[in-house]
C-alpha cells in the first residue's frame, strides 16, 4: 500500500513542475525575442499611489513616470530643465515666478493640462490636512506661495520674499484637478489613489500610464502613446512599450533573479561587484560605477544640555563633546581606509565635506581631512587635559573622570556595526572607554529626537541636490540639528553664523554667491565637527547590456525616455 | 453537540480579547512608533506628522485607543493601515488566499509523505530503510527554511527547471484556465517543499512512535490471535487507532504553518501575509499588525474547535460534550 500512495502524491507534483516548466522559459530563450520591456526590481511593496502623500522610496519610483513635474532635473549637469514648463522667468528681486506651460500634454484621460492643475497641486500641497514632504520645502518663512492663474497655459508662484532654491525644490508630481478636486475639497484628498485602487484611474501626464499591481508581485506600466515628448526625429518618446516592476523582499533573491535574467537592472551591494564583474561577458551585463553616495555617513556627539544638565549638575560629557581637542582627537583617530577596505570592499572614499562631491555646484573641494594618526590624536588629548593619571588604562579629563561613553547605531546594518567596530578599537587605543552597542531603528529615533539620551551616534543622512533641503540638520532650530535639536536660540557663535549663512544662501539669487555661503556652511562644520565625517560608498549599478541609450547617474536616470531594448 | 460547540465558541470570546490586547500593549511598549522613521526624513517637518497622528488618532491613552480598536473590530472594521491608507481588512483580504494555499500545499505535503514514511518505517523497526529514513528526516528537521530556500532557488537557477521565486509567471494574464493553474502550481512547488520539510520529519517520527506503541496494544494481539491477515491488523486497528493525535495536530498546525510562511514568502518573493506582516511589525504599522494577530488567533482557535469536533467523529470513544474523555 505505500508505493501506490507515494506515487499517487509525487506523480502529480512532478508532472505539474515538468509541464509547468515552459512558460517560465530559460534566460536565453527569455532574450532571444526580445520585447520593448524593461524589468526593475523593487524591495517592498508601494504604499500608495498617491504622488503627494509619496514617504517612501518604493511608492516614489513606482509612480514617478506616470507623473511629470514642472521642470526637472537633469542628473549629468545638475540644472534644471524644462518638463511640463517650457520656460520659465522671475522678476529682477526673486519674489515672482511667470511659468509658461506646454500646450501640447494632456492627462491620461485625454483631457487637456491646464494652468489650472498647477494651482490646485499648489492648493493640495499647502492644505492643511494633507500631510506631505513637499510642504516644508516649499513653505518660505511660514507662508505658503500664492499662484496666480494667468490664463490657461502661464501661471504665476507669487513668494513671500527672494526664495533662491524654489526652482531646485519643484520636483512635485502635477496632480490633476479634474479627477482629485473634489476630493480636496471634501477632505478625502489623503484616501485617495491607495493601493487598491483600480489602476486605470491614477491619471497623470507622464511618459507612462498605470496598467497593473499585484500586491507582492508587480507593478506595470505601459507606455503612454499620446506623450507630449518627442526625440530628434521627430518620434514620439518614450521608446519602451512596458516597464514592470518586480517586488523582491530579499536582496539575495534581488541578486539570483538578475543573474538569471528576470530582471534588466540591480544596484549591487559592494560584496556583489567584483562577481558580477567576473561573470559580466557570460552574463553580459554591464557593471558600471556611477559615483559616490550623495549623503553622509557621521559621527555625531550629544551636546545637548537638556540631557547633561540635569538639577544644576553639569555631566562632564558635555564638556567634552564640546571640546575641539576631543572631537578633533576623535576625527583623527577615524580610520577611513580601513573602513572602505573592510566595510565596503574597497568600493568608496574618504569624506570630507559634508556635502558630497557629486554635488557639483555646491560640494565644498578645499577642505582638509582629518588624516588618520593615532599620535596627533593622543597629543590632542594630551593638550586638552586627557590623560590616564591613575594608571588604569583610561584616559581621565582634567577633573579626573575616566572618559567613557557610549557608541550606537542602528542594528542591522552590516555597514555600519563594522565601521562602529573600527571605531571602537581605535577610540579604545587612545585610552577611551567605549561601550558599542547597536540599536533598533526606532529607538534610535526615539533617542535623537526626544528622550536626547545618548552620546556618540553614528548616523547616515541622505543628500539633496538642493541644500537649503537640509536646512532641518544645519539650522539650529530644526529639528534634526541632531547634536542640539530645537534650539530657542543658537547656543554657539558658530551655529548662529549657520543660520545666517542658511538665510542669505536662501534668498541669493546668483548661484555662484550662493555657492561660497554654502561652502562656508561645510567650513564650519569640518573645523567644529558637530557631523563626524567618515567614508563615502561608491554605487554601482549592473544591467543587461541589451539596453540601449541606459544612463544611470547617483542623481537619478538621464532621460529615462530614450532607454530601449536592443533588437540583436 | 450543539451547546457543546457554542460553549467552545463562547470560550473564544475572551481569549481573543486577552491576545489582542496584549498585541496591543506589546506594539505599545516597542521603542518608538510608526512616525518614527518619518522624523529622521530632512523634508518631513513635524507639523506633518502632528496631523498624520491626529488623523490616525494617536494622542489618546493606551485603553482607550485599544477599545476604540475594539469596538471597530467587532463590527469588523480593523482600521486603516497607517503605511498604506487604506483598510487592514482589504490587505489582508488580497493576500491571505495565497498564504492559505501554500500552508495548506505545504502540509499536504508534509502529510502525505510524512505519514506514510512512518508507517513503512514502524513496521520494520531499527531496519537499514528505519535509520536511513529517520537520518533524512532529522537532517532536513535541522536545516533551517531560509537556507533550504536559498539552496532549492540555487537549484531552481542552474537547472531552470524551477521559477525563481514569484507566485505567478509574468505573461499569467495571457495564459489558458489549465496553464494558469499549472503555472501557479509549479510556482508553488518549492515554497511548498521548503515549508513543509521542517514538519515533516517531527510527523513522521510521532507516526511511527504511535505505531510502534500500538502494535504492542492487547487488542492488536487479539486481532492477530483473531487469525486476520497481517494487512487487515494494520490498517484496520493499527492505524485508525494511530491517527488520533494527527487530528489535534492538525489543528494546531494550520496557525502554526502561517507563521512559519511569513519567512519562506519573504525569501522566496510570494504574494501572501507574511511579508505584509513582517513588514507591519517593522515599521510598528499598529492596525496592520493588530488585523493579523486577530486573524491569526481566530485561524488557531477555530481550528483546534474543529479538530476536537473530528475528533469526536473519528472515535466514538472521545465524547466532549459530558466534560471528559471516555476511557
Amino acid at each position: 500500500m505505500r508505493s501506490p500512495l507515494l506515487l499517487a502524491v509525487l506523480v502529480p507534483v512532478l508532472a505539474a513542475c515538468q509541464s509547468g516548466s515552459e512558460p517560465t522559459a530559460t534566460p536565453v530563450a527569455a532574450k532571444s525575442h526580445r520585447a520593448q520591456r524593461l524589468f526593475q526590481a523593487a524591495i517592498s511593496d508601494p504604499k500608495t499611489f498617491n504622488p503627494l502623500l509619496v514617504v517612501d522610496y518604493t511608492s516614489a519610483s513606482a509612480i514617478s513616470d506616470i507623473f511629470d513635474t514642472l521642470v526637472r532635473i537633469n542628473p549629468l549637469t545638475t540644472e534644471a530643465e524644462p518638463a511640463l514648463a517650457e520656460r520659465w522667468e522671475h522678476t529682477a528681486e526673486g519674489t515672482v515666478y511667470t511659468f509658461h506651460l506646454r500646450h501640447d500634454a494632456r492627462w491620461h484621460d485625454g483631457q487637456p493640462f491646464t494652468a489650472a492643475d498647477v494651482a490646485f497641486t499648489f492648493d493640495a500641497i499647502f492644505d492643511e490636512h494633507v500631510p506631505n514632504s513637499s510642504k516644508h520645502t516649499l513653505t518660505i518663512d511660514g507662508q505658503r506661495i500664492k499662484t496666480e492663474i494667468v490664463d490657461d497655459y502661464t501661471i504665476r508662484l507669487i513668494l513671500p520674499r527672494p526664495f533662491a532654491p524654489l526652482i531646485n525644490s519643484l520636483g512635485q508630481a502635477i496632480l490633476p484637478k479634474h479627477i482629485l478636486g473634489p476630493a480636496l475639497e471634501n477632505g478625502t484628498f489623503t484616501q485617495q489613489w491607495g493601493i487598491n485602487t483600480a489602476p486605470e484611474k491614477i491619471i497623470g501626464t507622464g511618459p507612462y500610464r498605470m496598467t497593473r499591481y499585484v500586491p507582492a508581485q508587480f507593478v506595470e506600466i505601459r507606455r503612454n502613446p499620446d506623450y507630449w515628448m518627442k526625440d530628434g526625429g521627430g518620434h514620439r518618446l518614450p521608446y519602451l512599450d512596458a516597464q514592470t516592476l518586480l517586488i523582491v523582499p530579499n536582496q539575495d533573491t534581488l541578486y539570483l533573479k538578475f543573474i538569471s535574467g528576470q530582471i534588466d537592472v540591480i544596484s549591487p551591494r559592494p560584496e556583489e561587484v567584483a562577481e558580477l564583474r567576473a561573470k559580466a561577458e557570460q552574463l553580459k551585463i554591464a557593471v558600471q560605477e556611477i559615483g559616490l553616495d550623495t549623503g553622509t555617513t557621521f559621527v555625531s556627539f550629544n551636546r545637548n544640555p537638556r540631557h547633561y544638565v540635569q538639577d544644576g549638575k553639569r555631566d562632564p560629557r558635555l564638556s567634552w563633546f564640546t571640546d575641539l581637542h576631543f572631537l578633533r582627537a576623535i576625527a583623527h583617530a577615524i580610520d577611513k581606509q580601513t573602513m572602505i577596505v573592510n566595510c565596503l570592499n574597497g568600493y568608496g572614499k574618504p569624506a570630507v565635506a559634508e556635502i558630497s562631491e557629486e554635488n557639483q555646484l555646491y560640494h565644498n573641494p578645499n577642505l582638509r581631512d582629518y588624516g588618520y594618526d593615532l599620535d596627533e590624536a593622543r597629543r590632542l588629548l594630551q593638550e586638552g587635559g586627557y590623560i590616564d593619571r591613575d594608571g588604569d588604562g583610561i584616559i581621565e579629563d582634567s577633573a579626573g573622570n575616566p572618559v567613557e561613553f557610549s557608541l550606537n547605531t542602528n542594528a542591522g546594518n552590516q555597514v555600519r556595526e563594522k565601521m562602529c567596530s573600527i571605531l571602537k578599537e581605535d577610540w579604545t587605543k587612545l585610552g577611551m572607554k567605549v561601550n558599542y552597542r547597536p540599536l533598533d531603528f526606532t529607538t534610535i529615533v526615539e533617542k535623537v529626537d526626544h528622550t536626547y539620551d545618548w552620546d556618540a551616534i553614528l548616523f547616515a543622512l541622505t543628500g539633496t541636490l538642493e541644500p537649503n533641503n537640509g536646512a532641518n540638520v544645519y539650522r539650529s532650530s530644526g529639528n534634526l540639528h541632531l547634536w542640539n535639536p530645537n534650539q530657542p536660540e543658537p547656543a554657539t557663535p558658530w551655529e548662529a553664523e549657520i543660520d545666517a549663512l542658511l538665510e542669505k544662501g536662501s534668498r541669493e539669487m546668483d548661484v555662484a554667491k550662493r555657492r561660497q555661503y554654502y561652502w562656508r556652511l561645510q567650513e564650519i562644520l569640518s573645523e567644529q565637527l558637530p557631523m563626524i565625517q567618515t567614508v563615502r560608498q561608491t554605487r554601482f549599478m549592473a544591467y543587461a547590456t541589451y539596453l540601449k541609450n541606459f544612463r544611470p547617474t547617483v542623481w537619478g536616470m538621464y532621460r529615462p525616455e530614450l532607454i530601449r531594448v536592443s533588437e540583436d | 453537540m450543539g451547546s457543546y460547540l457554542l460553549r467552545r465558541l463562547a470560550h473564544m470570546i475572551p481569549l481573543l480579547v486577552g491576545i489582542t490586547f496584549l498585541a496591543f500593549l506589546v506594539i505599545d511598549l516597542a521603542p518608538g512608533d510608526y512616525f518614527s522613521a518619518l522624523k529622521m526624513n530632512p523634508s518631513i517637518s513635524p507639523d506633518v506628522i502632528a496631523e498624520m497622528q491626529r488623523q490616525f488618532g494617536y494622542g489618546d491613552p493606551l485603553v482607550l485607543r485599544y477599545l476604540k480598536w475594539l469596538w471597530r473590530a467587532v463590527h469588523l472594521d480593523l482600521g486603516v493601515s497607517l503605511a498604506y491608507r487604506v483598510s487592514v481588512t482589504g490587505l489582508i483580504a488580497a493576500r491571505a488566499g495565497n498564504t492559505i494555499i501554500l500552508a495548506l500545499a505545504s502540509m499536504l505535503f508534509s502529510w502525505t509523505l510524512a505519514i506514510p514514511i512512518g508507517i513503512v518505517v514502524a513496521l520494520r523497526p531499527n531496519s537499514v530503510s528505519d535509520r536511513l529514513l529517520s537520518f533524512v528526516a532529522f537532517f532536513g528537521m535541522s536545516l533551517p527554511n531560509f537556507f533550504l530556500a536559498f539552496l532549492l532557488m540555487f537549484l531552481a537557477l542552474r537547472t531552470g527547471w524551477f521559477p525563481i521565486g514569484g507566485s505567478f509567471s509574468i505573461n499569467y494574464d495571457s495564459l489558458p484556465l489549465w496553464g494558469r493553474l499549472v503555472d501557479r502550481l509549479h510556482h508553488l512547488c518549492l515554497p511548498m517543499i521548503v515549508l513543509g520539510t521542517g514538519g515533516m520529519a517531527s510527523l513522521m517520527r510521532l507516526m511511527r512512535a504511535n505505531i510502534l506503541e500500538i502494535k504492542q496494544a492487547d487488542f492488536v494481539r487479539t486481532a492477530r490471535a483473531k487469525g486476520l491477515s497481517e494487512r487487515t491488523v494494520v490498517c484496520k486497528h493499527v492505524l485508525r487507532n494511530a491517527l488520533n493525535p494527527f487530528i489535534t495536530l492538525a489543528g494546531y498546525e494550520l496557525g502554526s504553518l502561517l507563521g512559519g510562511a511569513a519567512l519562506v514568502e519573504a525569501v522566496m518573493n510570494l504574494q501572501g501575509l507574511g511579508t505584509l506582516m513582517l513588514e507591519a511589525v517593522r515599521s510598528l504599522d499598529v492596525y496592520l499588525v493588530m488585523g493579523s494577530v486577530l486573524m491569526g488567533s481566530v485561524l488557531l482557535l477555530t481550528g483546534n474547535v474543529l479538530a476536537d469536533l473530528a475528533l469526536t467523529l473519528v472515535d466514538p470513544r472521545i465524547d466532549f460534550t459530558r466534560g471528559r474523555v471516555g476511557a
